[in-house]
């Protein structure tokens, strides 16, 4: 119906098109801004209704739109204009790492060693207890399982940020999920570069790359990382402190981290959490640290979910992989629980379930990561992928819940924080 | 007996005891946290230099020390009391400082602590209960009788404004210079019982007073009277209500030790006062202090004149020099001429530490520095 109405329109356009010679071709693709504005106003509007009738997260609303307009349904919104588009999510997602590095706090572990178990409590059981669902339970190849795991098994630093931001969350459950997350998605980006160099090992028996490219990966990573954070402190410096112009150096040197990581395929989500934890580490004077990202980082974090939504696979939707999608989040949720309840430190037990609870979210980073994957082998990836992709549909919808549940059973969210943007 | 007042607990004479109120911090931004009820929880500490417990909001917890017979025990106290805090927030990603007021927090963020004490509070007191998140120290001094109390109580209270000066350190509310030393007297003042204790002559007096009040339907329990200076009959002492959690527990023991200095100098000469020509005075005389600290003028009722706060505050620390010597609290007491000598309150400190930085963020980072005793290694790191 959509297409009938736009051919109809193609052909009343052509037709005046030979009297006015000032119009330009039929525009056959949606203008990227408008596009963006148009994804931005869809989002909000279904997260806004959301969050005033039913008290969800708006993060749902935003994949929900996604979802509903995305190819997978409605189809408004195409993959072509996704391709268009995905540069401004990457931007968003890149800004929500940077800022989730900003808030990771490495002294706190040397003061609190428990943290440091359950960080690596968390990190390990949840790999081992995916790839090993995903080896014996599903069927899949061990490298492939360990994709599988190296994709799903980090919280959704993106997700955790903005319901925590939404929920005026503060406490220690709170710090606790955003030291979780920050730290596992860290793991989850180099177990991600190793399993790609081990999949490519596979795949081509050269194993050169698969040692050289994590390597690649890691200490590139890091390095962009400190370089660039130097430098924003080098020029944050000669600049009041919370002025616009440091706001204005934050995302510059953002960007330029951006590109940097772009120009030597380094992954640009790992440069830019390493470049936030740097800035967190290294800022001694305090020159940059009371400096916050502009509020417009979390319009385009909008389009992020948006861009989310409508990526996930759901025309590959069948009940087989549905229930295997499930049983891997399953499997992850008790990997979570079990390593916050073994080793959560000296908060109460129940306050410990619920930051196991609260890092529950899987979202932006894994599809990401699963899409490059899939982009570097079509053949295999796309449907080795769809497990992990399908655990992330589900908890795309389910997680910004599960993480909001968590903050406020644990009594730390702003009571009546309803309405506006967060 | 009043009901609901308990009976007078008789305590050894001139003992001392302190409570402060400290702020709960975030390490990212400085700004105060919502921390104390998770921090209380997963506390291992077994009491040893007195209590810690919750306060109204969560971003306050307070402290108290046993009750000591002398300042050095309370200086012991107060440093164990500080060395557990500063290690069990550092491990709860929080960090910890004095001062009167928060320079910069948004009282509407904050959240009062779960109990039925502080939900009736805020019941009662609606926006006021977080408005309240105000920091400040208070001193108990040991009193042998109910009456010598109500006595002692009257016998202070020319003596507040010296208080409020000497550990002003609330110049700074939402983020702007009040240019007041003490600006967080003026959050206490909004609640109806605040001010001075009317003149009594004796505990009876107070009983009727008392009594009084709570038939009208004005108070039902000793906690309702914000007065400055106020007896405490659980504790057997006479509380000191006016001054600001000070930056370093030093200060706090100092003003500790001049308020049993000064007790026992009025206990032993029982100068002749006049309440209630004191009362006409004394929200004048406690308004100069605040905003003026060092330099304010105080009315003197009887004599009909003005005088430097600074000149009554020399002449009193030179009169009670030698019960300063008997009570072992002479060093103290010279931190406190020194701070006088030099004007160095902590009220000063922070607006000096503002115009440097340009910035109340770094502010508050130093208040936690130097509560962590850290403050001069970090300016080293920073100067490198």
């Amino acid at each position: 119906m959509l297409s009938e109405g736009i051919l109809l329109a193609r052909s009343g356009w052509e037709a005046i098109q030979e009297r006015l010679f000032f119009l330009p071709p039929f525009p056959d693709q949606l203008d990227s801004l408008a596009l963006f504005s148009l994804l931005l106003v869809i989002g909000l509007l279904v997260g806004e209704w959301l969050r005033a009738h039913l008290g969800w997260p708006k993060v749902i609303g935003y994949v929900l739109a996604g979802t509903l307009f995305g190819p997978s349904f409605l189809g408004w919104i195409s993959i072509e204009a996704l391709a268009q588009i995905r540069p401004v999510a990457d931007a968003a997602l890149g800004l929500l790492m940077l800022e989730i590095g900003r808030r990771l706090n490495l002294r706190w572990l040397f003061h609190n060693k428990d943290l440091l178990r359950a960080t690596f409590g968390d990190i390990a059981l949840s790999f081992l207890f995916i790839f090993f669902f995903a080896y014996l339970v599903v069927g899949l190849t061990p490298a492939w399982a360990a994709a599988a795991a190296a994709v799903t098994m980090a919280s959704a630093p993106a997700v955790v940020l903005i319901t925590v931001e939404e929920a005026s969350a503060q406490g220690q459950v709170t710090e606790r999920i955003i030291l979780h997350t920050a730290l596992g998605s860290a793991a989850a980006f180099i177990v991600f570069a190793i399993v790609l160099g081990v999949v490519h090992a596979e795949n081509s028996h050269d194993w050169l790359n698969a040692v050289v490219h994590p390597l690649w990966v890691g200490i590139g990573a890091q390095a962009i990382a400190w370089l660039i954070a130097r430098l924003a402190l080098l020029v944050a410096n000669l600049l009041p402190k919370k002025s616009l112009a440091q706001v204005f150096t934050l995302v510059a040197t953002a960007l330029l981290a951006v590109g940097v990581a772009r120009m030597l395929a380094v992954p640009v989500f790992l440069t830019l959490f390493m470049m936030g934890a740097m800035l967190a580490l290294i800022d001694t004077n305090k020159s940059l640290s009371y400096t916050n990202l502009p509020d417009g980082h979390w319009l385009l974090a909008i389009i992020l979910f948006v861009v989310v939504g409508a990526s996930l696979p759901w025309q590959d939707f069948t009940w087989l992989v549905a229930a295997q999608a499930l049983g891997l989040l399953v499997v992850r949720a008790l990997a979570k629980i079990a390593a916050q309840a073994w080793a959560g430190g000296n908060l109460p037990l129940v306050k410990r379930l619920l930051v196991g609870v609260g890092i529950q979210p899987l979202s932006a980073t894994a599809v990401f990561m699963a899409y490059e994957l899939a982009g570097l082998y079509p053949e295999i990836g796309r449907s080795a992928l769809t497990l992990p992709l399908f655990a992330a549909a589900i908890m795309d919808l389910a997680g910004p819940a599960l993480c909001r549940l968590a903050l406020v059973r644990a009594g730390e969210t702003k009571k009546g924080s309803n309405g506006g943007i967060v | 007996m009043s009901e609901s007042l308990t009976e007078f607990k008789h305590s050894q004479p001139l003992s001392l005891g302190v409570e402060l109120e400290l702020q709960l911090l975030s390490q990212r931004d400085y700004d105060l946290t919502r921390g104390a009820t998770d921090l209380l929880g997963s506390m291992k500490y077994d009491g040893r230099f007195g209590e810690i417990k919750l306060e109204i909001t969560e971003s306050m917890i307070e402290v108290s020390t046993l009750a000591r017979t002398t300042a050095d025990g309370i200086a012991s106290d107060l440093e164990g009391l500080r060395q557990t805090l500063v290690s069990q927030c550092a491990q709860n990603n929080i960090a910890i400082c004095g001062g009167g007021t928060h320079p910069f927090h948004s009282w509407p963020e904050r959240r009062i602590c779960p109990s039925e004490r502080f939900d009736a509070f805020y019941d009662r007191y609606g926006y006021l209960a977080k408005q309240f998140t105000v920091f400040g120290q208070h001193i108990h001094v040991g009193c042998t009788s109910a009456d010598q109390a109500i006595w002692l109580t009257q016998a202070l209270g020319p003596y507040v404004p010296i208080f409020i000066a000497l550990s002003a350190a609330s110049p700074f509310v939402d983020g702007v210079d009040t240019f007041f030393q003490s600006a967080r007297l003026n959050a206490v003042s909004a609640f109806p019982l605040s001010g001075q204790c009317p003149e009594l002559n004796d505990w009876a007096d107070f009983v009727e007073h008392f009594s009084f009040l709570k038939s009208c339907g004005i108070v039902t329990s000793i906690k309702d009277l914000y007065w400055d200076i106020r007896p405490k009959p659980e504790f057997g002492t006479v509380e000191i209500r006016v001054c600001d959690t000070p930056l370093t527990v030093g200060l706090a023991t100092a003003l500790a030790a001049l308020a049993q200095c000064l007790s026992r100098f009025l206990l032993r000469t029982r100068p002749e006062f006049n309440t209630r020509q004191q009362l006409y005075v004394a929200r004048y005389n406690k308004f100069q202090a605040c905003r003026y600290g060092f330099d304010a003028m105080l009315s003197d009722p009887v004599r009909r004149q003005q005088i430097p706060l600074k000149e009554v505050l020399v002449e009193l620390l030179d009169l009670i020099s030698e019960d300063a010597e008997e009570l072992g609290c002479t060093a103290w007491l010279d931190q406190i001429k020194d701070a006088v000598d030099n004007k160095t309150s902590d009220a000063n400190w922070l607006r000096g530490r503002h115009a440097i930085h340009k910035g109340l963020n770094d502010v508050v980072r130093e208040s936690a520095q130097r509560f962590a005793n850290m403050f001069n290694m970090a300016a080293e790191d920073e100067k490198r």
